[in-house]
């Protein structure tokens, strides 16, 4: 009776000895790449901001920011952009966080400084396969999100102009609204320049910022 | 020539899914696509591969009171060093067989072949059953797969093979649960015809 249980005690002290060994090796590494991940996946979907130029992001701690989701906390994480050695921001990627049909869809999505969405990428969603993962596919939703303005986040379904995808209209409604709730919650933080006379004029909007960059 | 007849048992004779009925969780659920069955099927024979051999080398020194929970220790440590290895050193393979990983330690295969043959057997048996069954698992896999990417999809292995036309409208069931359980009744219902024959309709 001792004797089965200090065998299998044995077994059991193989087995975690090994396994902290390659976690204490492997975990650092993991952390590494995802951080890398998280860097690249950036990268993208800031690229359409400013083409062909290699980019710096810095996080802004927009404090007193209402949480427009439910599963974060309590600031809205968003990563200003920016063309070095220039620090004037050209624009903002943030994580938008939506309850979908069977999961939290993360996207991100990058926006110029009028609030005028440039492209956005799904990070993470554990939708129902062949219908809701499509989600991922470039060429139907999240497609069709490039140059829209906050106000435009909304599906034919609900009254406004986004086509829903066939099948899951939870999916789409999810990635749509979270979208809108977070351009939102940045406007209201004052992070969008004004769109009605700003957004034609270059200069101007880089003015602003420069002298606006009190946000940081 | 018992090595052979081990390696070639689990591909038919003895088929863990369309023989022994096993693994019907994982297989069911990552069949959604052929490049997931192949994953899955790779990630598991490894693991099946690893938990075969260690289990036949210490058979003699493993009382059978607690056998079980040791073969389930020695399968979930695999399965997690499986994980945390190909996580940081193949991290684009680890991406796309991820949440496959976790599935394995359920995947009754493995505790079933532990517990049903490399318990009795010596280690290079053990070894070439866990290949044959790694074979027939995924074999079983790609071939469900195969019907519900193609009917559910319009695809096999990614490729377009049924055109736009067919993408646009598929036969969506066969890619959800549903499909799975119907499909699957179809090809029981078609290797156990095919048994009869061959058994002279016993």
């Amino acid at each position: 009776m001792f004797k089965l249980g200090l065998i299998l005690m044995l077994v059991a002290l193989v087995a975690a000895v090994a396994l902290g060994l390659v976690n204490s090796r492997t975990a650092p590494i993991i952390a590494v790449q995802k951080e890398l991940e998280k860097q690249n996946a950036m990268n993208e979907v800031a690229a359409s901001l400013s083409p062909g130029d290699s980019l710096a992001f810095d996080s802004l701690s927009v404090s007193g920011l209402g949480n427009p989701y439910a599963v974060c906390d309590n600031t809205l994480d968003v990563v200003k952009v920016s063309v070095p050695p220039d620090t004037s921001r050209i624009g903002y990627v943030f994580i938008a966080y939506g309850k979908g049909y069977s999961s939290t869809i993360q996207t991100m999505v990058a926006t110029g400084l009028e609030g005028r969405v440039s492209n956005t990428t799904i990070l993470y969603q554990q939708e129902t396969p062949g219908l809701g993962a499509n989600v991922e596919n470039p060429s139907k939703l999240i497609g069709s999100f490039n140059g829209l303005i906050p106000s435009e986040f909304i599906l034919k379904n609900d009254g406004g102009g986004i086509d829903a995808m066939t099948g899951c209209t939870i999916t789409s409604r999810a990635v749509t609204n979270s979208i809108r709730t977070g351009l939102e919650a940045m406007n209201e933080a004052g992070l969008f320049t004004d769109r009605t006379d700003e957004s034609e004029n270059p200069e101007g909007t880089v003015m602003e910022s420069s002298t606006e960059g009190g946000v940081e | 020539m018992s090595l052979v007849k081990d390696l070639t048992n689990g591909i038919y004779r003895e088929n863990p899914v369309f023989k022994l009925a096993l693994g019907m969780c994982p297989f069911l659920a990552v069949t959604t696509s052929v490049e997931n069955a192949l994953g899955m099927g790779a990630a598991a024979t490894f693991v099946l591969i690893c938990s075969n051999f260690l289990v036949s080398l210490f058979r003699n020194l493993i009382p059978s009171k607690v056998r079980i929970p040791c073969y389930i220790v020695i399968i979930a440590t695999f399965v997690t060093l499986v994980d945390m290895v190909m996580n940081a050193y193949l991290p684009d393979l680890h991406k796309s067989l991820g949440i496959f990983i976790p599935l394995i330690v359920v995947n009754c295969i493995i505790l079933g072949r532990a517990e049903g043959y490399a318990n009795r057997h010596p280690v290079i048996n053990s070894v070439a059953d866990a290949i044959g069954m790694g074979i027939g698992f995924t074999m079983a896999m790609v071939i469900l797969a195969s019907f519900r990417e193609l009917l559910g999809n319009g695809t096999w292995l990614n490729m377009n093979v049924l055109g736009t036309a067919y993408q646009n409208q598929p036969l969506l069931i066969a890619i959800l649960a549903p499909g799975a359980f119907i499909l699957l009744g179809f090809i029981l219902g078609f290797f156990n015809i095919l048994e009869k024959r061959k058994g002279g309709g016993q």
